[in-house]
């Protein structure tokens, strides 16, 4: 039917109706995630400060704090403790860290979905064909991502004060990690607006966040190179200092890094065509179909740069972890008593490197988990995406597809695991520590049953709540690392803390490994996987 | 009952219910092997769902579908005879169009390899390219030329021109005849009539999940109307007199100098007729497949 309209007739979308609508957009595709985001680590930083007193309040148990915080392994982790004896300066210490990585992790992946991920899919080609030009999108879009970020302030802030905390502590510490959370979601925005992919662009951001954080771990602990800590965020977060000194300047500083970064990202979204980045890649080039002969090639192939991304990142974490083990070394010769003292409390492996690489291993699991989730996570977009339909309109069955997909990505895990042992074991062995390669393998395949648990949760979602796939998936290892945290500073009830999985990995390698607790959670992750891929071969595609 | 060969296709009160809709209603359809068969309905009738039912991508509700006298849940042993073209194309966009073809030939029972190369060259795709580069007719055409590669005994096409250009529509019509002058089975889903009426033997159509009628092409012809609107200088010819030509089976005044008319069949009496009055001007239109279908099954199917 042809219809013809005269000037008239049409109703031209004006600039504001249709921003109101990308931000209807927007709100929806961030609310979900910022709603769990706010409330977990507002309710996880009110049940540290509430529980600090009950915890800390004797002569005793503060004294073995003071060791806790004094462990290399510990400090390389949480950073420097500023205030140790305030329920706030305690707090931030101890949960500082996660939360401002996780909120700049949340930021950048936001950020980077909102103003690229859309065009990806070509859902922004929709929105963007109205008045709209793309530098006042990607500014919406920042804003929106900004929202959340002062949201995460204020709960933080808002937990802090109403469970006891002090006020100007809170806010400085509240500041930060808004500011840090703005900060990152710039440098996903100024990624997305130089790369034309999605993936590209988080991975770049997620690198960028990574580096910051390694130069705060080299500044806190090599002292002729503190200086570093004013050009890392995470340096500038921790030199604010919160229920210490109580200091702004470093957070300007990082919300003028903020604003110039966001500048950037607006100039550069002015440069490129909806669709691609400033820097266009070539759409021609060769095939290459060696990885294309079977389902296991395609599953390896669609695995393998996740798998050199992730790899990585935490073979440079764990490289630098084993570099700072001299320090350790250092430390125990400065501090005789250290040794004893760990000894009385009942932190003895704490004096050796084996008891520090098994500490830092005991984080591997979360990383780890995560990478399973989000790999079957990309299987889940692909089904919904539609890309599965064709290749399953083929005599291939969905059992072998889903089995295929979950063994490669099981086996890119044991490989993370082994790459990263590689990792530590040169770094300490670089500085003279004496740690065997055979050790530190084994303190991260001693934890390698805890990232799989995570995977046979996500595999479990792909068949039964396809939707889930990544909060599923994520449970054990986010989840269970939190409970397990919790537990052990504020010594929990024994059945409370042994819900996490963590609590059924030993000290490998300082101590022998717990074979009872890696063969059930083996068994766990091989039937929540069993039972995900026989859903996921019995339900309705998706897509 | 021990019929010498099976059917290509076939459904037994095939019904699909997603929570309270009903997508699909008792579907019986029954493909011989070599039959070039139509699946026509408006948009959202359920054609693609039945697709995806005879994929065994989704379960039936009640009902079943077999493919060559193998069930439709047996993906393994049902999709070794056939090839299967989407309406809406989803690939890996990191995948070039020749990286896609490899994979797709990969998976399935072996390709025709110098087929493909002619098919590439004949639906001129350019095949270097990443798919997130490519058009949605491009994507199309990986499709296309990998099920026709295949040379399967049966082809389930869903919408399988919708991207295409009018030369590369062309191009998928000679493909359809050479498969079907092969012997290869053809399930084409549709709304495009013209298409169905070149290259089907028999059609059936579908509407609001239930299927409306199974028909011969013959039969089919009396679907295709033409609506003409004309408009005179003078009077308007008498509403009596035009009804009578043959072929005219609606007569609708707009105005005192316009009328519209739907027609059947050859339009020669009426252009004879609106010629020798005093005509200023003339539109003929085809009505879209949905209009067709109200007119035709509106008050049955409500």
């Amino acid at each position: 039917m042809s219809v013809v309209m005269s000037r008239q007739d049409v109703t031209l979308v004006s600039p504001q109706v249709a921003r109101k609508a990308l931000l209807g957009l927007d709100v929806r595709l961030v609310l979900r995630g910022a709603i769990i985001l706010i409330a977990l680590f507002a309710g996880l930083t009110a049940v540290v400060v509430l529980q600090y007193a009950s915890t800390f309040g004797s002569a005793d148990a503060a004294r073995s704090l003071e060791l806790i915080a004094q462990n290399p392994a510990i400090r390389t982790l949480f950073g420097v403790p500023r205030a140790l004896d305030d329920a706030g300066g305690f707090t931030v210490w101890r949960t500082g860290t996660i939360v401002a990585v996780a909120a700049a992790a949340w930021a950048l992946a936001m950020a980077t979905r909102l103003t690229r991920g859309e065009e990806d899919t070509g859902r922004a080609w929709l929105t963007l064909v109205g008045p709209l030009r793309l530098r006042s999108a990607l500014l919406l879009h920042l804003c929106v991502v900004g929202a959340v970020a002062v949201g995460l302030g204020a709960g933080l802030d808002t937990a802090m004060i109403a469970s006891g905390a002090g006020v100007s502590g809170a806010t400085v510490y509240a500041t930060g990690i808004a500011v840090i959370a703005l900060l990152f979601a710039a440098i996903g925005a100024c990624c997305a607006q130089v790369l034309g992919e999605r993936r590209a662009a988080s991975g770049l951001a997620a690198g960028l966040l990574l580096l910051g954080l390694l130069a705060r771990m080299v500044a806190d602990r090599v002292h002729s190179l503190g200086w570093v800590s004013w050009l890392t965020p995470f340096g500038l977060l921790s030199l604010s200092e919160p229920y210490a000194g109580d200091r702004w300047l470093p957070l300007a500083l990082l919300l003028a890094e903020a604003l110039l970064i966001a500048g950037l990202a607006w100039i550069a979204a002015g440069r490129r065509d909806l669709g691609a980045g400033v820097i266009t890649t070539r759409g021609e080039r060769r095939p290459r179909i060696r990885l294309l002969r079977s389902v296991r090639g395609l599953a390896t192939r669609r695995a393998l740069p996740s798998l050199g991304g992730w790899s990585l990142a935490l073979c440079a974490y764990f490289l630098l972890i084993g570099l700072l083990a001299v320090s350790l070394t250092d430390f125990l010769e400065a501090n005789p008593r250290f040794a004893d003292m760990a000894a009385q409390a009942g932190f003895e492996s704490l004096a050796t490197v084996q008891g520090y690489i098994a500490s830092l291993m005991k984080l591997l699991p979360i990383p780890l988990g995560l990478f399973a989730t989000l790999r079957v996570a990309a299987v889940a977009a692909d089904e919904a995406q539609g890309r599965l339909t064709l290749v399953l309109a083929h005599p291939v069955s969905r059992i072998r597809w889903a089995t295929t997909d979950t063994a490669v990505i099981a086996a890119a895990c044991v490989v993370i695991a082994l790459l990263t042992a590689a990792a530590a074991w040169l770094g300490t062995r670089s500085v003279g520590a004496t740690l065997e390669l055979g050790e530190a393998v084994a303190g991260a395949f001693n934890i390698l049953p805890v990232a799989l648990l995570s995977l046979g949760a996500a595999v479990f979602a792909l068949g039964w709540a396809p939707r889930a796939v990544t909060p599923i998936g994520a449970l054990p290892v986010v989840g269970g690392g939190i409970v397990w945290v919790l537990a052990e500073t504020f010594d929990w009830p024994d059945w409370l803390g042994r819900i996490s999985p963590f609590a059924h990995t030993a000290s490998v390698p300082a101590t022998s490994p717990d074979w009872a607790g890696i063969w059930i959670m083996l068994a766990a992750a091989v039937a929540f996987a069993a039972a995900g891929i026989i859903g996921f071969a019995h339900r309705d595609l998706r897509g | 009952m021990g019929s010498p060969s099976p059917a290509a296709v076939r459904t037994e009160g095939l019904t699909k219910r997603f929570g309270s809709t009903l997508a699909l209603d008792r579907l019986d359809l029954d493909i011989r092997p070599g039959e070039v068969f139509g699946f026509l309905g408006p948009n959202g009738a359920g054609k693609s769902t039945t697709v995806r039912l005879l994929l065994g991508l989704i379960r039936p509700s009640a009902g079943r579908a077999s493919i060559f006298d193998v069930d439709a849940s047996d993906a393994v042993q049902a999709h070794r005879h056939l090839a299967y073209v989407p309406a809406d194309v989803a690939l890996w966009p990191n995948l070039t169009g020749a990286e896609a073809l490899a994979l797709l030939g990969n998976l399935g029972r072996g390709i025709d390899h110098a087929f493909q190369a002619e098919l590439i060259g004949r639906f001129d795709l350019q095949v270097d390219r990443r798919c997130g580069t490519y058009s949605t007719g491009n994507r199309q055409k990986v499709a296309l030329i990998a099920a026709f590669a295949t040379r399967a005994p049966l082809l389930v096409l869903d919408e399988p021109t919708s991207g295409l250009d009018p030369l590369m529509e062309q191009e998928f019509r000679v493909c359809l005849h050479e498969a079907a002058s092969r012997g290869q089975t053809v399930f084409l889903s549709s709304h495009h009539l013209a298409e169905v009426e070149a290259v089907c033997d028999r059609v059936g159509i579908l509407r609001a999940g239930q299927l409306v009628e199974v028909a011969g092409l013959d039969d089919l012809r009396r679907l295709r109307v033409t609506e003409l609107t004309a408009t005179f200088n003078g009077l308007v010819p008498g509403a009596s007199e035009l009804m009578d030509l043959p072929g005219v089976s609606v007569m609708r005044p707009i105005s005192s100098t316009s009328l519209a008319l739907t027609l059947t069949g050859a339009p020669g009496p009426v252009l004879s007729r609106l010629a020798s009055a005093d005509l200023a001007s003339l539109q003929l239109r085809e009505p879209s497949l949905e209009e067709i279908f109200l007119d035709y099954y509106g008050k049955e199917a409500s």
